[in-house]
């Protein structure tokens, strides 16, 4: 701290809390929201206070009982999007760190020409390229699959730079070491580097799981059996009835449901997070 | 324990940049051979081509009496000890130890025997649990030498083990590196910049110029007889002191003075003169140089003196008490002077060495 007066103080809290109920406040009418009757919401009021609708809306929300709306039952959604998120999480994290091992340290022949189409596909995200992609993945038969909503979505970039990053902040006496202690590429591999980036592994999990977890476009487009809904898309799906008004208590109820597990996620690793993202010492 | 037999050996980086050729070199079973010589001589790259870290160009090295030019650094049957430590910093002390006699397959009784005896050695016993973030320089240091001496290689390599120390500590140290290797006897090849790590430690010192053998020799030998200029200047501090001169019939001349030079052609030659080669009394036929002193530095022990001597710059030391006056003579030991040639190698007259003692 630069100054310490205590009305900076005060406005550095003001800020502070500003910024939180910004944006804290869509999150909260959501909560509330999801304890009212579905009327309530949309009578043009949107009601401030929790109402006392709340164990009726989740217990009927849980069971799938609101079957007018909701072909398919929020557990089965809540399954798939978990799914989905770890499978992406975690391809996207052996992928990025299998690669990443290769170009930091091994020469082999277009070892640049490999670096530069990697970096090249950086431009290219899911969405630009996402006709072709569907196209493919048709053509596989993956439609309707865990590999077709996970494979896609799988190579990244952005990950095999950040752990290149970290590689190259490993001084190479240690491989020459590892390399005099008889430890070969593979071994070298998993006593020496995965244990030294484990804390970046564990702060990009936390990243791609929500990445994973928050897809969108992709999952609405390649899955048309209801068995493979994702809940993000399962919930703009109960937003789009045509014969009826939206039941926006059991919406809101799901995608209050639908935000706990990458809070728990990023609550269990919250502590190897942080550290992942400000250690420095290597 | 095991001779090192490099023949020939010579390494090009890609770009064509030789940075070492030529090298020949045996080091007997059990030696402490010390390879010094100024940053960018290519004593790192000889060394790790020895550890098998760098790939060798050209020629042969045998560790005992295999040609070890193709294997891996690990079936080399060597222990390497690097500048910044390279411990593993997500193991402990105890783990950093273990690691390589693990990748062995040493059996786990074995290994609990081998690093307790080495922590015994080193006296790191008390941080065996402890993770290298968790200690001193020094103590990384004795870390790193007891993951070298569990592996009871046939030979350990030093990259400048030392230079990442505070002075004292490196005095301590390098006492201590010694003893431990002679205790054990296990042939050692030392890289160092530091011309008194080199003399102080080494068995056989090999002076390396440019990616090419200097000189190879025991340390008092490379002091007293340095093969050129290079090696009279690099080895021993303060330097020995040059100074331009003129041969003609039998006799050198310099800074006014004239000595006898025997058998030594005619033409230009360079002068040279450790500081404690001087004295300031004659004696026997010796002829002075008159100096003009310029500066004093106080060591202690001994004091320098700067003199203006013809037109060039000479350090002389002496003892601490002695008292030193603006316009005084110096007189050379005649038995200790060095001449080199206009190619900067030495001259040997020997007749004048016999004849001066
Ligand atoms: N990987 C490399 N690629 C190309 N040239 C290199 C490489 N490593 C070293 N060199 C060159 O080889 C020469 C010898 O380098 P080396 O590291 O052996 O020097 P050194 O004697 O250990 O010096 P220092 O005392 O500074 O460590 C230098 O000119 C250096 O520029
Ligand atoms: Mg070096």
């Amino acid at each position: 701290m630069v100054e310490n007066h205590r009305w900076l103080d005060v406005l550095a809290h003001l800020t502070l809390i500003l910024g939180v109920v910004i944006v804290a406040f869509p999150v909260y009418i959501a909560v509330v929201a999801s304890t009212h009757e579905p009327a309530d919401f949309v009578s043009g009021l949107i009601p401030l206070l929790p109402g006392d609708n709340a164990v009726a809306t989740y217990a009927s929300v849980l069971e799938g009982g609101v079957s007018s709306q909701m072909s398919v039952p929020i557990l089965t959604m809540l399954k798939n999007s978990l799914i989905m998120a770890v499978l992406i999480a975690v391809g996207k994290i052996v992928i990025s760190v299998l690669s990443a091992y290769a170009i930091v340290y091994f020469r082999f022949p277009f070892r640049q020409l490999a670096f530069w189409m990697i970096f090249v596909t950086l431009m290219l995200p899911v969405e630009v390229r996402i006709v072709p992609t569907f196209q493919v993945v048709a053509d596989l038969g993956m439609l309707n699959s865990y590999a077709g909503l996970t494979i896609p979505l799988i190579a990244s970039a952005t990950a095999t730079f950040l752990f290149r990053q970290v590689f190259l902040t490993i001084p190479d006496e240690l491989m020459e070491a590892a390399r005099i202690d008889g430890a070969g590429p593979m071994k070298f591999f998993r006593d020496i580097l995965l244990p030294l980036s484990r804390t970046n592994i564990a702060a990009l999990f936390v990243i791609l799981f929500i990445y994973g977890w928050n897809q969108y476009l992709w999952p609405i487009l390649i899955t048309t059996d209801a068995g493979f809904y994702t809940i993000v898309a399962g919930i703009k799906r109960m937003a789009d009835v045509v014969d009826s008004e939206p039941l926006w208590n059991y919406i809101m109820a799901t995608a209050v449901l639908a935000m706990l597990p990458p809070v728990i996620v990023v609550i269990a690793m919250q502590r190897l997070f942080v550290k992942g993202l400000v250690e420095t010492e290597k | 324990m095991a001779a090192i037999t490099i023949e020939n050996v010579g390494k090009t980086y890609a770009g064509g940049v030789p940075a070492v050729q030529g090298i020949d070199l045996n080091i007997r079973d059990g030696e402490f051979v010390v390879l010094v010589g100024p940053s960018g001589c290519g004593k790192s790259t000889l060394l790790r081509m020895i550890a098998g870290l760098e790939e060798i160009t050209e020629g042969t090295v045998r560790i005992g009496d295999r040609v070890v030019n193709r294997l891996e650094p690990a079936e080399r049957d060597i222990a390497m000890v690097f500048q910044n430590y390279a411990l593993y910093p997500h193991m402990t002390v105890r783990q950093n130890l273990s690691y390589g006699l693990k990748n062995r397959g040493t059996p786990r009784d074995e290994i609990v025997r081998r690093v307790d005896e080495a922590a015994r050695i080193l006296e790191i016993g008390a941080y065996l649990d402890r993770k290298p973030r968790a200690l001193s320089g020094g103590q990384r240091q004795r870390v790193a030498m007891g993951r070298a001496i569990v592996r009871e290689p046939s030979a350990f390599l030093f990259d400048e083990p030392l230079s990442n120390l505070d002075a004292k500590l490196r005095v301590t140290m390098r006492g201590e590196i010694r003893t431990l290797q002679r205790r054990l006897g296990t042939t050692s090849v030392y890289v160092t910049h530091d011309q008194l790590e080199a003399m102080t430690m080494a068995d056989r010192l090999v002076v390396l110029r440019q990616g090419r053998i200097e000189q190879v020799g025991t340390p008092l030998d490379v002091y007293r007889n340095p093969v050129s200029t290079f090696v009279a200047q690099f080895i021993g501090s303060p330097s020995m002191n040059l100074m331009s001169g003129t041969v003609r019939a039998g006799e050198v001349r310099v800074a006014d003075a004239v000595y006898p030079a025997p058998g030594v052609p005619d033409g230009a030659v360079t002068v040279g003169l450790r500081p404690e080669d001087f004295a300031l009394v004659p004696g026997g036929a010796r002829a002075g140089m008159p100096a003009r002193l310029v500066n004093i530095e106080e060591l202690g022990s001994q004091r320098l003196g700067y003199f203006r001597v013809g037109g060039e710059t000479v350090v002389a030391s002496f003892p601490a008490g002695q008292v030193l006056s603006t316009e005084m003579t110096l007189y050379p030991d005649l038995s200790r002077l060095h001449l080199f040639g206009a190619d900067e190698r030495r001259i040997d007259p020997a007749p004048l060495r016999a004849g001066a003692v």
